[in-house]
């Protein structure tokens, strides 16, 4: 028998996302090997808020921001990056 | 957080900025000019009243795209001292939550290079601002993007 081999994520959220799911970070487990696409379009079906803001987040992996299609591993340090409202 | 060298402070605080500390790092004989921009709260947008601003920053990236956009500037510019501060966490109406300073041989490139600076910052660092309004209300501003679908 053939297991699916899995991956943990970290994902940290800030801002309108933080405040609305009320967590700072969510532990998440994806089927590897998952891509940030796959762990929004997971992430929007299961909160509604990430949904609405899905087509304006933008993806950082370890500090950077990186599209979307990048490979994402277990250390990383994921963020989902709402659009930015500093100054 | 705090990054400093001998030509570059960059700062994320949650205290008002000490302007005078920002004008005597920037002074230097190697300078002819000196570009000082700072953004303070508004009180008044059309006819919406803040009360207070909050900042909340991813505070390690922040810090890091503000070295990149640093590096892109000393790349595009010939700037001898560069600050970039932000201030965090609670600000009243009128008091100022970023800082952009920068010293050049001449005007013309301190200018330039404080204006790419602040609009690179205001795109790029993620750094959020919340607005709670005459009302009581809060709302995260979100420039130039269409209010989220109501449900």
């Amino acid at each position: 028998m053939h297991e699916t081999p899995y991956i943990r994520l970290r994902v940290l959220l800030f801002s309108v996302l933080r405040e609305r799911i009320g967590q700072h970070e969510l532990e998440i487990t994806l089927p590897a090997p998952a891509t940030g696409d796959h762990l929004l379009d997971y992430l929007a079906q299961q909160y509604p808020v990430i949904a609405d803001y899905r087509s304006v987040i933008r993806l950082a992996v370890n500090q950077t921001y990186v599209p979307t299609s990048t490979e994402l591993h277990e250390k990383d340090e994921i963020a989902l990056i709402t659009p930015v409202s500093g100054g | 957080m705090e990054f400093r060298s001998p030509t570059v402070w960059l700062w994320l605080l949650s205290e008002a900025l000490p302007v005078a500390k920002a004008v005597s790092f920037l002074q230097t004989p190697e300078a002819g000019g000196l570009a000082l921009f700072m953004g303070t709260t508004r009180q008044w947008t059309d006819n919406r009243e803040t009360r207070s601003l909050f900042y909340e920053a991813y505070e390690p990236m922040a810090l890091a795209e503000m070295s990149h956009l640093s590096d892109e500037a000393q790349h595009r510019w010939p700037i001898r001292r560069l600050c970039l501060w932000h201030r965090l966490g609670n600000v009243p109406p009128g008091e100022i939550s970023v800082l952009v300073g920068v010293a050049t041989p001449h005007r013309a490139e301190a200018f330039e290079a404080c204006r790419f600076l602040i609009d690179s910052l205001k795109c790029q660092v993620p750094i959020w601002k919340r607005e709670t309004l005459s009302d009581g209300q809060t709302v995260w501003v979100e420039e130039g993007i269409p209010e989220p679908k109501p449900r």
